[in-house]
C-alpha cells in the first residue's frame, strides 16, 4: 500500500518533470549544435607551412600543402609572376615521409640546381635552387624542429568554446531523453536506461582518452554523438526491448571510427590499399545482387539468420576511400576514366538491386568527386548524360520506383495507398510543434519504416521541430567545416574525401527529409547517424573519419599526424601527446624508396611527358 | 591544390539545397500544418479515428460538439443539432464548408509552435443555437436557408441550411431520396439560386446612380408588356407607377423597361460591384460559391435580367453581404462565424446610395408588405419569387432591421416553396422576432 503511494507520487513527479523537460530538451539540443558551430566558426584555420621558396629580392613563397602547383596563374599555390613562367608550370609534391619532388607540368622548362627536370621528376632538397623559366628561387625545407617551433603560432581549438562543456550538455540532453522515454514509453525500462548509460560511458571514455592524448577538436564527434543519441531515442521508441543490439552497434561504430582515424593518419598506407577498396566495393555489391532476397522490390539486404546487413552502406566508405585522390593522380586522364568506370559499376549494380535512393546518393557523390578531381565540365556533362539514361532505365524497369514518382506531390490524394506513409509522417511532424510530444510519446514510429526512412518526422513528432532542425543543422555545420578546412589541407586526398563524405550525407538528408515531406519523391534513404540501422550507423561513423582527417587546426584531430615533438623545441605545449604512432621521425635522408614505396609506378605518380 | 580546395565549395551547393528544401518545408508547415495535424490518422488527437479532444459552443456557451476520451457528442437538443449541422459539420467531414472540416486545427488546438496539445481547443462560434433552432423550425421542412448577421460587428447569428440530419444518429437516410437533395451542402455558402425580384435592388441601384430623372420616371403597367420583342408578365395590373412604387409592388413591367433602358451590361456591372458574382471566403477559409449575372445583349433579355430572371444566379451569403452594406451606410462588415474574429470591411456603394436603397426598402414594408405583419421590427426588405421554369418558384425575403441593439441583416430563401411574401417573409419574421428577443429587446 505504502509502496503504491510512493510509486504514485514518483510517477506524478516524473510526469511533471517529463512535461517540463519537453520544452528544455530541444533548447539543450540547440545549445549543443550552436556551441559546435560557434567553435567551428570562431577557431582559426591557420595553414601549416612545410617549406619556402625564396625569390630574388627576398620575396618568399610559403608552401602550405603537400601538393603545390607553381606558375603564373592566380589559381596556383605559389604564384611566380613572370612572362617566362607557364600558367601552371611545375608541381612540388611532398611525400608522407617528408621528401620533396618537383615535376614539370607544361611546356616550360624547370631546373634544379641548373639540371633540367626530367619527365620522371627530380628530388629537391633544402637549399637547392629551383628555376622556372627565367626565374630562380631557393628552396628551403623546414626541419621537424623548425616546424615544431612554428607550431606555437598556431592555435588549438577548444579554448573559446570548451568541448567538455558541450559534452556535459550532450549528457544533459541524454538524461532528459531517458527521463521522457521512461515516462512516456510504456515499453521502456531497464534496457533503455542501460543503453543510455552505456552510450554516455562510451562517449566520455572516448573523450577522456582523446583529450589526454592532447587533441582538443571535438565538434565533429559531438555532432555525430548528438545525432546518434537522437537515433537511439527513436530506436527506444520503436523497439524498447531490443536496445542491446543498438548499443553494441554503437560501440562497434565508435571503435571503427577510431580505427579509421588512426588508419588515415598515414597517407602512404591509405594509398597502398586503395586498389583493394575498388575491388572490394564492386565485389560486395555484386555478391549482394546475387545473394540478397527481394524485399519491397529491392535486393539490398544480406541475411544471416536473424542478422541483416546492408552492404551498400559499407560500400559508401569504400567508394570514398577509393575515389579520393592525391594531386599527382589528378593530372592523369586515365585515372579519371578508371574512376568513372568504377562509379558506373557501383551505380549500375545498385540500380540492378533496385535500390534507387542509394544509387542516387552514389551518383551525386560521384559528381562531386569527379568535379573536384577534374573540374572539367565536359567530363561531368558526359557523366550526367550517361546517368540520366541510366535513371530512365531504372524507372522503366522498376515499377515501384515509377509509383513513387507518380505519387510525388499528390500524397494527400492517396492517403490509403501510395501516400500512406508520408501523410502520416507529415501529420505526426506537424503535431509535434516546436517542442515535440515527448520522446516515446509518438505514434508515427509504429508505421512501417518510420524509424529509418521517415526518421526526421519521428524526431519532429517526439522531440520537436527544433530538434529536427538541429539534426539537419549538425550536418550542415559539418559540411561548412569541411569546406573551411579545405584551404589548409595537406593533401587533396583528404580535401576530396572530406567534401565527398559531406556531399554524400547531405544528399541523404535531402532525400530522406524531403522525400518524407513530399517535396521530393520518396526514395527510402537513411538520415545519417539518426536513422535506426546498424549498417548505416557503422558506415556513417567510419565516414566521419574523413571529416576528422580534413581537420587541419592545430592539435585538433588525432586523424591528422602532428609534427614530431622535440624536447628542445621552442614553445610547444607539453600536452602529453604520445608520439608513438608517428613514423616519420627517423628521417634518414636517403630518399623515399626504402620500403618499395612508389617504385613500381602502380601508385600513379604522373611523370609528365613520360610514358608516351 | 588551390583549385581542388576551391572546388570543395561544391559541398556548399548541396548545403544550399538542404536549406532551400527546409524553407519549402517550413513554409508548407506554416500554411498547411493545421490540416496535417488534423488528419484522422494522427493518434495524438484521435482515438480509433474519432477526435478525442476539443469542443465547439455557440455564442452563449451552448455545446454544439464536444470530444472526450471515450466519445464524441453533438448538441443536447436534437433541433439545435439539425439547425447547426451545416455550420458545425460532422466528424466524417460530410460537410466540407463546416467548422469541423475547415477549422479542425482550431478544434484540436493546433498551433505551429505547440503542435497539438493535450487539452484540445475550446472554440466559440458567433451563432446562436436558439435562433438557429427557430429558423430550422420556421423553414418547416422546406429546403432552403436562413442567414442572419449583425451588420455592425459581422457576427453571424444564424446560418441554417435544410435539409439536414441529426449528426448524433449519423446518416440513416437514403442519399438518393429527393427529400434529402443537397443535404451535404450548406446552401447559404455553397449554392446559387435564381434571385427573382430581390435582384431588383441591384437594378434600382443602377438606375438611381445613372439616371438623372430617376425620381421623375413613371411607367404604366397593364399586367404585361412587350419589351424588346419579349413579353414580360407582371403579377398585377398596377397602372401608372413611379420606380419607387414599382419596387414596392415588385412590378415586372417597370423593371423590365428600366432594364431595357439601362442595358444588360450595366446591370451585370452593378451585380459585380456589389459582390454578387464574386466567390468570397467566410473567415478567410470557408469558400463560397460565386453567383453569375451574364450581361444580356438585347433589350428583351435585359428586361428579364433586370427582374432577376434570365440567367441570373445569386449566392445567399453574397446577398447577405449586399444587405449588410445597405444597412451599414454602404460599407459591408465582413461576416464571421468565429467568435471574436473580425474580418474587416469593404465599401460596396456610396453612403448616399445605401441611404436611398434603405429608404426604398422601408417604403416596401410600409406601403406594401404591411408593418403590422412584422410587429416591433424596424424592417427594410424586399421580396422575391423566382420562377425556376417548371411552375415552381424560390421564395426569397431579404433585408435588415434597424432596431436598437439588434442591427441584423438577413436572407431567407426557401427552394421551390412559393412566393416570397407568402412563404419567406413569415419565416424571416419568426426568426427575427427570436433574434430580437434573445438580444434583450
Amino acid at each position: 500500500m505504502q509502496l503504491d503511494i510512493v510509486t504514485l507520487i514518483f510517477g506524478q513527479a516524473s510526469g511533471t518533470l517529463a512535461n517540463i523537460s519537453r520544452y528544455i530538451l530541444p533548447l539543450v539540443g540547440l545549445a549543443i549544435v550552436t556551441r559546435c558551430v560557434r567553435s567551428m566558426l570562431r577557431e582559426r584555420y591557420e595553414p601549416e607551412t612545410w617549406a619556402y621558396l625564396y625569390l630574388a629580392g627576398n620575396v618568399m613563397i610559403p608552401l602550405r600543402h603537400w601538393e603545390c602547383i607553381l606558375g603564373r596563374a592566380r589559381s596556383v599555390d605559389g604564384q611566380v609572376d613572370d612572362p617566362s613562367v607557364e600558367r601552371m608550370h611545375a608541381c612540388l609534391i611532398r611525400s608522407p615521409r617528408g621528401d620533396w619532388t618537383v615535376y614539370n607540368l607544361g611546356r616550360g622548362e624547370t631546373y634544379v640546381n641548373g639540371e633540367p627536370v626530367q619527365p620522371g621528376g627530380a628530388a629537391i632538397q633544402d637549399a637547392d635552387v629551383l628555376t622556372l623559366g627565367q626565374v630562380s628561387a631557393r628552396f628551403v625545407d623546414l626541419t621537424e624542429e623548425e616546424r615544431s617551433a612554428l607550431l606555437k603560432y598556431r592555435h588549438a581549438p577548444g579554448r573559446r568554446v570548451r568541448p567538455g562543456v558541450t559534452m556535459l550538455l550532450l549528457t544533459v540532453f541524454q538524461i532528459l531523453l531517458l527521463l521522457q522515454q521512461l515516462t512516456y514509453n510504456p515499453g521502456a525500462g531497464i534496457g533503455v536506461a542501460m543503453a543510455f548509460g552505456i552510450l554516455a560511458t562510451a562517449q566520455w571514455s572516448y573523450f577522456a582518452v582523446v583529450r589526454i592524448t592532447g587533441q582538443t577538436g571535438f565538434e565533429p564527434e559531438i555532432l555525430a554523438l548528438f545525432l546518434s543519441t537522437v537515433g537511439m531515442s527513436v530506436a527506444a521508441s520503436k523497439t524498447p526491448d531490443d536496445m542491446l543490439k543498438y548499443i553494441i552497434l554503437f560501440v562497434v561504430s565508435l571503435g571503427l571510427f577510431v580505427f579509421m582515424c588512426l588508419w588515415i593518419r598515414d597517407l602512404k598506407r591509405v594509398k597502398s590499399v586503395r586498389l583493394y577498396a575498388f575491388f572490394a566495393a564492386v565485389i560486395l555489391l555484386a555478391v549482394t545482387l546475387v545473394l540478397a532476397p527481394e524485399r519491397n522490390g529491392a535486393r539490398s539486404w544480406l541475411e544471416f539468420g536473424s542478422f541483416t546487413i546492408q552492404p551498400s552502406e559499407f560500400v559508401k566508405v569504400l567508394y570514398i576511400y577509393a575515389g579520393a585522390a592525391t594531386l599527382d593522380r589528378l593530372f592523369v586522364n586515365r585515372n579519371l576514366i578508371f574512376y568513372i568506370g568504377f562509379s558506373a559499376a557501383c551505380v549500375g549494380l545498385l540500380a540492378l538491386m533496385g535500390d534507387f535512393g542509394t544509387a542516387l546518393v552514389f551518383f551525386v557523390t560521384f559528381l562531386v568527386i569527379s568535379f573536384m578531381r577534374s573540374g572539367n565540365f565536359a567530363t561531368v556533362f558526359l557523366a550526367v548524360a550517361g546517368a540520366v539514361l541510366g535513371v530512365m532505365l531504372v524507372v522503366t524497369v522498376k515499377p515501384h520506383v515509377v509509383a513513387r514518382f507518380e505519387t510525388w506531390g499528390h500524397v494527400w490524394e492517396d492517403i490509403y495507398g501510395a501516400g500512406y506513409q508520408q501523410v502520416r509522417a507529415m501529420s505526426a511532424a506537424a503535431s509535434g510543434g516546436l517542442f515535440g510530444q515527448g520522446a516515446g510519446n509518438g505514434w508515427l514510429v509504429d508505421i512501417y519504416a518510420a524509424e529509418t526512412d521517415m526518421v526526421f518526422a519521428v524526431i519532429c513528432e517526439e522531440m520537436g521541430l527544433i530538434t529536427g532542425l538541429c539534426c539537419v543543422g549538425s550536418l550542415l555545420a559539418l559540411a561548412g567545416f569541411v569546406v573551411k578546412n579545405a584551404s589548409s589541407g595537406r593533401s587533396s586526398y583528404f580535401v576530396i574525401a572530406g567534401a565527398a563524405t559531406m556531399s554524400m550525407m547531405l544528399v541523404q538528408v535531402i532525400l530522406n527529409v524531403y522525400g518524407t515531406m513530399d517535396i521530393l519523391p520518396f526514395t527510402g534513404v537513411t538520415f545519417p547517424f539518426a536513422s535506426v540501422g546498424g549498417s548505416s550507423l557503422i558506415a556513417c561513423w567510419m565516414l566521419l573519419a574523413f571529416v576528422k582527417g580534413a581537420d587541419m587546426r592545430a592539435n585538433a584531430s588525432f586523424a591528422v599526424k602532428r609534427p614530431e615533438r622535440f624536447s628542445g623545441g621552442v614553445g610547444v605545449d607539453d600536452d602529453g601527446y604520445d608520439a608513438g604512432g608517428y613514423e616519420g621521425g627517423h628521417y634518414d635522408g636517403d630518399g623515399y624508396d626504402d620500403d618499395g614505396y612508389d617504385g613500381d609506378g602502380y601508385d600513379g605518380y604522373y611523370y609528365p611527358g613520360g610514358r608516351g | 591544390m588551390k583549385k581542388v580546395t576551391k572546388r570543395a565549395f561544391a559541398v556548399l551547393l548541396l548545403a544550399a539545397l538542404v536549406v532551400a528544401g527546409m524553407g519549402v518545408y517550413l513554409f508548407r508547415l506554416v500554411t498547411d500544418g493545421g490540416d496535417w495535424a488534423a488528419f484522422y490518422a494522427n493518434d495524438s488527437v484521435y482515438t480509433n479515428g474519432v477526435l478525442n479532444r476539443g469542443s465547439v459552443t455557440d455564442r452563449n456557451g451552448v455545446v454544439l460538439a464536444s470530444a472526450g476520451e471515450d466519445a464524441f457528442h453533438y448538441a443536447d437538443d436534437s433541433t439545435v443539432r439539425r439547425a447547426c449541422l451545416h455550420v458545425v459539420g460532422d466528424l466524417d467531414g460530410n460537410i466540407g464548408t463546416s467548422v469541423l472540416s475547415i477549422f479542425r486545427d482550431r478544434f484540436i488546438d493546433y498551433s505551429f509552435f505547440t503542435g497539438t496539445t493535450t487539452k484540445g481547443g475550446a472554440m466559440k462560434l458567433t451563432v446562436d443555437a436558439e435562433v438557429s433552432a427557430a429558423a430550422y423550425d420556421a423553414l418547416n421542412g422546406h429546403r432552403g436557408t436562413v442567414l442572419v448577421y449583425n451588420y455592425r460587428t459581422g457576427e453571424v447569428l444564424c446560418m441554417v441550411s435544410t435539409p439536414g440530419w441529426d449528426p448524433e444518429q449519423g446518416i440513416t437516410f437514403d442519399v438518393s431520396d429527393p427529400a434529402y437533395e443537397g443535404a451535404f451542402i450548406n446552401r447559404a455558402v455553397s449554392s446559387t439560386f435564381t434571385p427573382g425580384s430581390v435582384f431588383k435592388l441591384v437594378t434600382v441601384a443602377a438606375a438611381l446612380e445613372t439616371m438623372p430623372d430617376f425620381w421623375q420616371k413613371t411607367y404604366t403597367c397593364e399586367g404585361s408588356d412587350i419589351i424588346g420583342g419579349q413579353k414580360i408578365n407582371c403579377a398585377g395590373h398596377h397602372g401608372t407607377l413611379t420606380v419607387e412604387q414599382g419596387l414596392a409592388c415588385s412590378c415586372n413591367v417597370v423593371f423590365g423597361h428600366l432594364g431595357a433602358e439601362l442595358g444588360g451590361a450595366l446591370i451585370s456591372q452593378y451585380a459585380e460591384k456589389f459582390g454578387l458574382t464574386t466567390a468570397h471566403a467566410l473567415n478567410a477559409d470557408i469558400p463560397t460559391a460565386a453567383g453569375s449575372v451574364p450581361a444580356a445583349e438585347n433589350a428583351g433579355d435585359a428586361a428579364w435580367e433586370a427582374i432577376g430572371q434570365y440567367r441570373d444566379l445569386v449566392n445567399p451569403y453574397a446577398f447577405l453581404r449586399f444587405m449588410g452594406a445597405i444597412a451599414n451606410g454602404g460599407k459591408v462588415v465582413e461576416p464571421s462565424i468565429l467568435y471574436g474574429k473580425s474580418n474587416g470591411s469593404e465599401q460596396l456603394m456610396s453612403a448616399a446610395t445605401a441611404q436611398t436603397l434603405s429608404e426604398l426598402m422601408s417604403y416596401n414594408v410600409q406601403y406594401e408588405y404591411g408593418p403590422s405583419n412584422y410587429p416591433g421590427l424596424d424592417l427594410h426588405a424586399k421580396t422575391g419569387t423566382a420562377e425556376v421554369g417548371d411552375g415552381t418558384s424560390h421564395a426569397w425575403f431579404a433585408g435588415f432591421i434597424t432596431n436598437e441593439n439588434a442591427p441584423y441583416a438577413f436572407v431567407v430563401m426557401a427552394e421551390r416553396a412559393g412566393s416570397g411574401y407568402g412563404v419567406a417573409a413569415p419565416i424571416a419574421n419568426t426568426v427575427l422576432q427570436k433574434a430580437v428577443s434573445v438580444s434583450g429587446n
